[in-house]
């Protein structure tokens, strides 16, 4: 058979080793389901934008989120849109994904699959930060968030509408509460219990993932998103509570930011 | 009738509607304060990414009120789905096909089969990929890009849904692993939006996934070890799907202190959130998610949850049911098709 010795005869094709890498820290020590990981919130970061926030979780995910106040909104395209918009304001998110954010390849930045992705992600953003905010206040406006994510080491979108609401609060919009967000998961294992801000190896391994979004103040959930294999509404609601119940404990570490980025804001006056 | 003014006025404020006391479903204080904005406190509507229809301020009121007590504008009780009508194999050119009214909602999907290669993170399964359409003859608002976000929503809510391990046993649309695979490409028409556009395309995805056959194919391989694909000779040997775990979403929308299913239009335009539950046939749920601008209660996210169980059980059964019936027909069945 001819063989073409000048150069290397590699398969045609090849793909990134870490698909067939064996599966690192498999055994890690169960975790507290109580713990949560420590985080890091800080508000006005960026001297642009109206407000803005830094959110960052122990395990390594970090986000920014930039946050500007009312702008004209464009001509709405059907009437329908234009009445709603002279009722009320508009949240516009937008999310963007570092082209390093996550593990293994690069990812395209302006591939389909990573533009649908951050999509996903946007509107799931729109669905958390919309009930903390008086849209009615700031008729035919905008409102525009923008999250960039730097790194992703798991629990990304309570992270971000962790940042998202902060930074709306820093920009000075009226608004109802914060938003706190908080992710949980579940293992394969029957017996496994669930976690609280899982890193991104347990939410991969995991059965069942939830992202909770709570405004503490009012009681009230701004967002849940869930899937996973089945479970009766028992278990749901049990994971809810768990959820909750972290948003609520998360939520001076929220406060506590705010206060100091005013702090400092009043001490550079 | 000063007593008939109170209950609009209580009932008024649970429509929410003052600026800060819209998210509360609770406190006394909160409700006095509202009941004293009376009947102008109404002054919301669900414009969201769906059909938007203009209601009047009297016109909702009428809406929650009868949902309050139970009875909503077409007569339904708070649980009761519309009448639907199912008709499976419409179009000839797919693989399988559904056609789906559920009330003025009407869904065609059809499913086709095509041979691709497997992800590379699973080389021994087939997969689904989901396309909505929303075309300008749903809604005008769906013109040029109109109907872009709401069809990507749609169709990463699916994603998610299918995305349970169990919900099509894809191991069984694999050709031969790492090569080829089956691709069932499920394409969902809008022809009309009448309000709960998701549960009617659960349905439909179901019906035409349970209606899908996908041609039989054997893998010969000679000695050099080239492989090659052949197809059964007879049109009628085929490999069925296996749909008794796809799950059923069901959209429970808030209305005042209560939840709907299959809300209408008009009802939409009156919730300010809902929640979507993807429920199996057992029962069990497979993914939650809430949509719209509000926020709801976590006691009231219980209670959803359980009537979500509850509906989609009976609502899977009822599916099942005329499925299996129009299969028993056979050939003989007269087929309805558009005009019907």
């Amino acid at each position: 058979m001819p063989v073409d010795h000048r150069r290397l005869c590699g398969p045609e094709e090849s793909h990134a080793p870490a698909l067939w890498a064996a599966e690192e820290g498999g055994d890690e020590s169960p975790r507290d389901p109580w713990a949560l990981r420590p985080l890091f919130a800080r508000a006005a970061v960026l001297s642009q934008a109206d407000g803005s926030a830094y959110v960052e979780l122990s395990g390594g995910t970090k986000v920014l989120c930039a946050a500007w106040g009312p702008r004209e909104a464009p001509e709405p395209p059907t009437a329908a849109a234009a009445a709603a918009a002279l009722r009320m304001g508009r949240l516009q998110c937008d999310f963007r994904r570092a082209p390093f954010a996550s593990r293994g390849a690069r990812r395209r930045p302006g591939s389909t699959a990573e533009r649908d992705a951050e999509r996903d992600l946007a509107a799931a953003l729109r669905t958390a930060l919309e009930p903390t905010l008086q849209l009615e206040r700031y008729p035919r406006t905008r409102l525009l968030v923008s999250v960039l994510l730097l790194q992703d080491e798991g629990s990304v979108l309570a992270a971000a509408i962790s940042a998202g609401a902060l930074a709306l609060a820093d920009s000075g919009v009226q608004m109802y509460d914060l938003a706190v967000g908080c992710a949980l998961c579940r293992g394969p294992d029957p017996s496994a219990a669930w976690v609280l801000q899982p890193g991104e190896a347990e939410e991969r391994r995991a059965a069942v993932r939830l992202t909770v979004a709570l405004l503490p103040a009012l009681n009230q959930v701004s967002a849940v998103q869930g899937a996973g294999s089945g479970g009766t509404p028992e278990d749901w609601a049990e994971a809810l509570c768990f959820g909750l119940d972290a948003c609520y404990r998360l939520y001076p570490v929220l406060r506590q930011s705010l206060l100091q980025a005013t702090c400092r804001r009043r001490r550079a006056m | 009738m000063s007593e008939r003014r109170a209950t609009l006025r209580r009932l008024s404020c649970s429509n929410g509607a003052s600026h800060c006391s819209r998210l509360l479903e609770g406190t006394a204080a909160s409700r006095e304060r509202r009941k004293r904005k009376g009947l102008s406190a109404v002054r919301r509507e669900e414009a969201g990414s769906m059909a938007a229809v203009v209601l009047s301020e009297p016109e909702k009121l009428y809406i929650v009120h009868g949902v309050q007590e139970d009875l909503r504008v077409d007569g339904r009780g708070c649980e009761d789905y519309r009448c639907a009508e199912v008709e499976t194999d419409v179009v000839s050119n797919t693989s399988g096909s559904a056609r789906v009214k559920l009330g003025n909602t009407d869904i065609l999907v059809g499913v086709k089969a095509e041979m691709g290669t497997p992800k590379i993170e699973k080389p021994d399964e087939g997969y689904l990929e989901f396309c909505v359409d929303c075309s300008a003859n749903a809604t005008p608002e769906f013109e040029g890009r109109g109907g872009e976000e709401l069809g990507t929503e749609i169709t990463s809510t699916f994603y998610t849904v299918f995305s349970s391990e169990n919900s099509v046993d894809l191991k069984s649309l694999c050709i031969n692993p790492r090569e080829h695979c089956w691709v069932l490409y499920v394409d969902v028409l809008l022809l009309v939006c009448g309000g709960n556009l998701f549960d009617a395309i659960s349905i439909a995805v179901k019906a035409a996934l349970f209606n899908t056959r996908i041609p039989k194919v054997r893998v010969l391989e000679d000695e050099e070890g080239s492989k090659e694909i052949e197809l059964s000779d007879d049109p009628y040997d085929c490999i069925r799907l296996n749909v008794e775990n796809v799950p059923l979403i069901v959209t429970l929308s808030k209305i005042g202190y209560r939840h709907v299913v299959d809300a209408t239009l008009e009802e939409e335009a009156c919730s300010l959130a809902s929640l979507l539950v993807s429920v199996t046939s057992k029962g069990a749920l497979t993914s939650i998610k809430k949509v719209g601008r509000g926020s709801l209660d976590p006691e009231s996210i219980f209670e959803m949850m359980e009537t979500g169980k509850k509906v989609g059980k009976a609502l899977h059964v009822a599916l099942q049911k005329i499925l299996d019936e129009e299969e028993s027909l056979g050939t003989s069945r007269q087929k309805v098709g558009f005009l019907g």
